[in-house]
């Protein structure tokens, strides 16, 4: 494999990658994040802790928690961030023409997983520099150690990040994982490496931490003379008090850990290599959509050269009408009521084009759930589980027009505003069709309150996505941000159930009205920024 | 019934796509000619409302249409240079929706469709997704979209790009039939869509208005000064640095080129009639020449 031509592939894609501005977006989160990592010494939040301590902001342990929580933080958001490097080359057809080069697949592959590497690294970069002016700013040890910063930066988070950018690689190789269904299965994956990964049993040591905890626990042991069943945590928490400091001077590296670091890098470098033996450089007639479309040319080749007639294929074929002058249509055209009916059966049809029939089976399926479950897991399992089952399709509204590249063809038409409404609708419909079951059931058992933070639900989602999808004219922020909160309440989170899944006493728990009104406010603000882009754009 | 006074567009990074531009458009077709870059598509949008100008007044029978653009949008058609589709839809579905979005009523909505489907030939295709469509293919779906609610002003921006030679006859002359009572304008840059069939050229680049006129006056500026002459291979590029070849071809006896000079280029030069490719070359030369006097274009 001829290597010389991997930095430029890597640099032109790691450019143009930080050139977007959602690699500002996590960035400035990055930030954010790195601020949250080092509360202040009353704070009443923490994101690691050891029991009711925590350790004296010195260098070793501001980045040992900066760095776990970049960990954390990149490997979910991250991803979102350096997935579609190869799919952008198969939109912008950059990749056929790579494709006819000598180039070889493997190559390609590690480009696309150095670049995305490097941007997650860089991203730990800014936190590193956060980590630092954290620790100045609070002041507690100003002792500048480098070293004891940055070791955590690198043996911790390195890996993982790693390992996301080959994940990212992996899954845009793999038809399945190339779209909304990877994102979803990354956010889960990202939760289970995240948790999971806090266990000293978790393979090749997981996120690494247990080293720098047992370290951490035997110096408070020493500092207060005492061991203790101290709890370790690691993830944004409440505190009812602030967390007593102790001092720690960071952890020893040994050489088995420091091989299972590099066994992660490897293994991941393993993984964004591994479609080489699949990936089909972008040749359209390998995967479905491409053979599709390749079809639809053909045909029209065939029916000009006179082929269609022999009639050996199946498909319809287009035939063009003997050299006639052509007349427009005699027809009178007539404006006409109800136009407003149609334009949402449009777009209801828009958002779930091309949704498959096994889709629809497990909607069916939830439904019939639904039904025929016991009363006291309608709103605590199946509601949560019918409205999780769409996400991909939400993530659609607000974003089809840009995403299928509509606005210049809709920028002549009239009703701009009833055509938002109406696409708002759809997803109104998609919702209720989908929480059918939990309504009969609710409806039934004359539950109001229960009905009232149903229909919260319906309105409070779409509006979400239209404007998450408006603003962003993306897919992806809706996905990102939907499948959190819906976590949380099946975590039970009272303050963010928006529809009625958190029950105390058999009533809703959460605070229903306030997503009437956020679901308004959500709606208006989509208008807003639809009418503002509009103007600025135009 | 097109009004447009003063048009000016300048995109952010100070790029100036259309820059003072007034013209007024009436029934009939305005071939608008151009090379890359001219502003063409720009001009197109801000007729088209998609784009509003930085300056100037746009106005349909008397409405000003940066204030109210709906007063144009339910009246026009608008076939843009690139567009996307829904790829799930079909065409019948896609049309469907678009009617709906024109504010078409659901029966006249219907029988149009039908209509315009079998005009631009895609009966057979109408129950395959639009993603399994071929280029040519979409773009005769957009051609049927612009001509959905028979549109009164009729925007089409390189409409043939993508069709079959025999396609593109057919639409050329659908859209010379449709100018007879309604505004039609062809942007493009490929001279022979406009030649045989707009009563109207108008020729823009840098964002400006160079020239207006019928085909015959825009020849007739020319009348004299298109040559004909016969060279060795090895002089083309000596010709070709003094004078603007609008053709060549090469023969056995040598290169055929087409030049336009105010005197005959060589001795054995023959003077031919002009052509509307001369005449737009001419008009793009002549401004570039008087924008910078390095090189005489149209040697006097």
């Amino acid at each position: 494999m001829n290597l010389r031509a991997l930095p430029g592939l890597t640099a032109g894609d790691f450019k143009d990658r930080v050139r977007r501005p959602v690699y500002l977006v996590v960035l400035l989160a990055a930030v954010g994040l790195g601020y949250l990592a080092v509360p202040p010494a009353d704070g009443r939040w923490v994101i690691l802790a050891l029991g009711e301590y925590r350790g004296t902001y010195n260098s070793a342990y501001v980045g040992v928690a900066t760095a776990l929580a970049g960990a954390l933080w990149l490997t979910l958001g991250g991803f979102y961030v350096v997935r579609k490097g190869i799919a952008r080359d198969e939109e912008t057809r950059v990749g056929q023409i790579l494709a006819a080069t000598p180039v070889r697949t493997a190559l390609f592959l590690a480009s696309k997983f150095l670049s995305s590497f490097l941007v997650l690294v860089s991203m730990l970069g800014v936190l590193a520099v956060t980590a630092l002016a954290m620790q100045l700013m609070r002041g507690e040890d100003r002792g500048i150690d480098l070293i004891a910063l940055l070791k955590p930066f690198l043996v911790l988070a390195l890996p993982l990040l790693a390992l996301t950018a080959a994940a990212a690689v992996l899954f845009e190789t793999v038809p399945v994982l190339r779209g909304g269904v990877g994102n979803v299965i990354w956010f889960f994956v990202a939760l289970v490496v995240g948790i999971g990964g806090q266990s000293s049993d978790a393979p090749l040591g997981g996120l690494g931490v247990g080293r720098a905890i047992d370290s951490m626990d035997a110096a408070l042991t020493e500092e207060l003379g005492k061991g203790g069943d101290r709890t370790f945590s690691l993830g944004l928490t409440q505190i009812a008090e602030p967390l007593t400091p102790f001092r720690w001077d960071g952890f020893e590296l040994a050489g088995g850990f420091l091989a299972s670091r590099l066994l992660i890098v490897v293994i991941a470098v393993a993984l964004a290599l591994l479609p080489a033996f699949w990936f089909g450089r972008f040749d359209p007639s390998r995967d479905r959509r491409g053979a599709a479309a390749k079809a639809g040319a053909e045909d029209e080749a065939a029916a000009l050269s006179g082929a269609g007639d022999t009639g050996q294929t199946a498909v319809p074929v287009y035939r063009p009408a003997p050299t006639a002058a052509l007349t427009l249509p005699k027809t009178a055209t007539e404006s006409g009521g109800g136009t407003f009916g149609r334009l949402l059966a449009g777009e209801v049809r828009i958002l779930v084009g091309g949704v498959s029939p096994w889709w629809w089976a497990v909607a069916a399926a939830l439904t019939v759930a639904g039904l025929a479950v016991p009363a006291g897991l309608v709103t605590g399992l199946v509601l949560p589980a019918v409205w999780i089952w769409p996400v991909l399709i939400w993530s659609r509204l607000g974003s089809q027009q840009v995403e299928h590249g509509m606005e210049g063809l809709l920028g002549a038409y009239p009703a701009v505003r009833r055509r938002l409404l109406a696409e708002w609708g759809s997803g109104v419909v998609l919702t209720a069709v989908l929480g059918v079951a939990p309504l009969i059931r609710m409806a039934l058992a004359a539950d109001l309150p229960g009905l009232a933070a149903w229909l919260a639900g319906v309105l409070f989602i779409p509006s979400l996505a239209m404007l998450l999808g408006v603003v962003c004219r993306t897919h992806r922020v809706f996905q990102a941000v939907y499948l959190p909160i819906w976590y949380l309440v099946v975590n039970k989170v009272a303050a963010l159930d928006f529809m009625g899944a958190v029950r105390d006493a058999g009533a809703p728990a959460g605070p229903t009205p306030l997503f009437y009104a956020a679901a308004l406010l959500m709606l208006g603000a989509a208008f807003l920024a639809a009418e503002t882009r509009r103007n600025l754009t135009a | 019934m097109l009004e447009l006074t003063d048009i000016t567009k300048v995109y952010k990074g100070g790029k100036r796509a259309v820059d003072g531009l007034s013209m007024t458009l009436g029934h009939g077709m305005v071939g608008l000619l151009g090379p890359n870059g001219a502003g063409k598509s720009s001009l197109m949008r801000i007729i088209s409302t998609v784009t509003r100008p930085t300056s100037g007044t746009l106005r349909y029978e008397g409405t000003d249409l940066t204030a109210d653009p709906d007063a144009i949008r339910r009246h026009l058609g608008y076939l843009p240079q690139d567009f996307g589709v829904y790829p799930h839809l079909t065409s019948r579905e896609f049309l469907a929706y678009l009617a709906a979005a024109k504010g078409l009523s659901a029966r006249s909505a219907k029988a149009r469709i039908e209509e315009l489907l079998e005009l631009v030939n895609l009966t057979e295709a109408v129950k395959r997704p639009l993603g399994a469509y071929s280029g040519g293919m979409l773009r005769r779906v957009g051609i049927a979209q612009a001509l959905l609610g028979d549109p009164r002003v009729i925007v089409v921006d390189e409409p043939t790009a993508g069709l079959d030679p025999e396609e593109r006859v057919r639409f050329r002359n659908l859209l010379s039939d449709l100018s007879a009572d309604r505004v039609v304008m062809l942007s493009t840059h490929i001279v022979s869509d406009v030649e045989s069939v707009a009563s109207d050229i108008a020729v823009m680049a840098g964002g400006r208005l160079l020239r207006r006129g019928a085909p015959e006056e825009l020849m007739g500026d020319l009348e004299g000064r298109v040559w004909e002459i016969l060279v060795d291979p090895s002089a083309v590029s000596a010709v070709q640095s003094h004078y603007v070849v609008s053709r060549m071809i090469r023969t056995s006896a040598g290169v055929r080129l087409r030049v336009l000079s105010a005197q005959p280029p060589v001795g054995e030069a023959t003077q031919v009639a002009p052509d509307l490719e001369d005449a737009y070359l001419g008009v793009i030369r002549g401004a570039a020449d008087r924008r910078s006097d390095d090189r005489p274009a149209v040697r006097r």
